[in-house]
């Protein structure tokens, strides 16, 4: 086993006198000397590498939460935004009169998408024709909004409206209504998608 | 020897080089650690959802009264105010009691949706907006589903957000 040449591998020294002579019977030179400071040494570098990375990754995990996943409030210009974006979309869609339902119509597709526009589209042929026979005319005004949860693709909001109706000869009523409303973004600036009543 | 130290260098080498690049690791890691519990958008965050979390309950507890339990649902609404609202409630509750005896009302609350309005997480305020549908049974009749919206003004104590305002959201104020 014992070579002069020494070209072999690693650590098996080649001077028998220098050098502990049992290339042969690695145990007890691991013992003594050689191998046990290399040990540590893998030892300690797995084990920093080991806590590098449970820290890296505990890191993370505190950042990305669901907490901070949402940027409600977090991001005050995309919260201004966003809650801009669709309060003015819910007070102008929900707002016609019997001269102005084609406008509003077409208002609707520019802010309304998706679902939202269906269901909007749905109901519009009796919306024109209630404000025309009963010369209805209705105002909406957003009382309250807020972002519940807004993320880089879509953003929920609760919005709290006032909807006054007025018919022509008779005292105004004003409604309150709750609206769930989903948004997304699209070239630049936020689209309603989805409205559920609460 | 010589030939042996140049055998033997590379694996140093590759050693010391394993071993930096671990503690380099764990540095990073740490710090990444630290700046991460240090965040204070993360922070924020999470006060505006402790905020939420509590004003919606906040919100439920105020609108459910069981005049059976009175006692404990009163013991509630405290427990979920502090400062004007608070004292407000501990001064009226004799009246009150007096009253919902005599209605002998159940009042049930669901929270429909909520949304935090403003936080300021220094000062430890916040605004919530509350959807919720309150149902009242009282001994005759059909029970009364109203849904309701609410405003309300959060405070951080020693225990967390409370109430520190509570009205409906009101109609027609905005109207023109």
């Amino acid at each position: 086993m014992r070579r002069t040449g020494a070209t072999t591998l690693a650590d098996v020294p080649d001077d028998p006198e220098t050098r502990e002579p049992d290339a042969d019977t690695e145990e007890a030179g691991a013992a003594r000397r050689g191998p046990r400071p290399r040990i540590l040494a893998a030892v300690l570098a797995v084990a920093l590498l080991a806590g590098g990375i449970t820290l890296f990754v505990q890191g993370q995990r505190l950042r990305d939460t669901p907490a901070t996943s949402n940027h409600a409030l977090t991001d005050t210009a995309a919260t201004a935004q966003v809650t801009g974006d669709v309060s003015s979309a819910l007070s102008k869609v929900f707002s016609y009169g019997p001269g102005t339902t084609a406008a509003t119509k077409e208002t609707a597709k520019q802010v309304l998408a998706g679902k939202a526009l269906q269901q909007y589209a749905a109901l519009y042929g009796q919306v024109e024709k209630q404000a025309a026979d009963q010369k209805l005319t209705l105002t909406t005004q957003v009382v309250r909004a807020g972002v519940t949860r807004l993320g880089t693709g879509s953003a929920h909001l609760l919005v709290f409206l006032d909807q006054v109706y007025e018919r022509e000869g008779k005292a105004a009523t004003t409604a309150a209504a709750q609206l769930s409303v989903t948004a997304r973004p699209s070239g630049g600036r936020w689209v309603v998608v989805e409205i559920t009543s609460r | 020897m010589a030939r042996v130290r140049t055998t033997r260098n590379p694996l140093v080498v590759a050693a010391v080089v394993l071993t930096v690049a671990a503690a380099g690791a764990a540095g990073w890691g740490g710090w990444s650690r630290y700046d991460a519990a240090h965040d204070d958008a993360a922070a924020y965050a999470e006060a505006r959802d402790d905020a939420l979390a509590a004003g919606e309950q906040a919100v439920q507890n105020m609108n459910t009264l069981d005049h059976a339990h009175l006692e404990k649902g009163l013991d509630s609404w405290e427990a979920s105010t502090t400062g004007d609202l608070h004292r407000q409630l501990v001064d009226g509750r004799e009246a009150f009691v007096k009253q919902i005896e005599t209605a002998k009302t159940v009042s049930t609350a669901k929270v429909l949706s909520g949304a935090v309005t403003e936080l300021d997480d220094r000062a430890g305020k916040a605004g919530v907006m509350v959807a919720l549908r309150v149902t009242v049974s009282a001994p005759e009749g059909e029970p009364a589903v109203k849904e309701n919206r609410m405003l309300g003004q959060l405070t951080r104590t020693s225990e967390g957000w409370k109430l520190s305002a509570l009205g409906q959201a009101p109609v027609g104020n905005t109207a023109g």
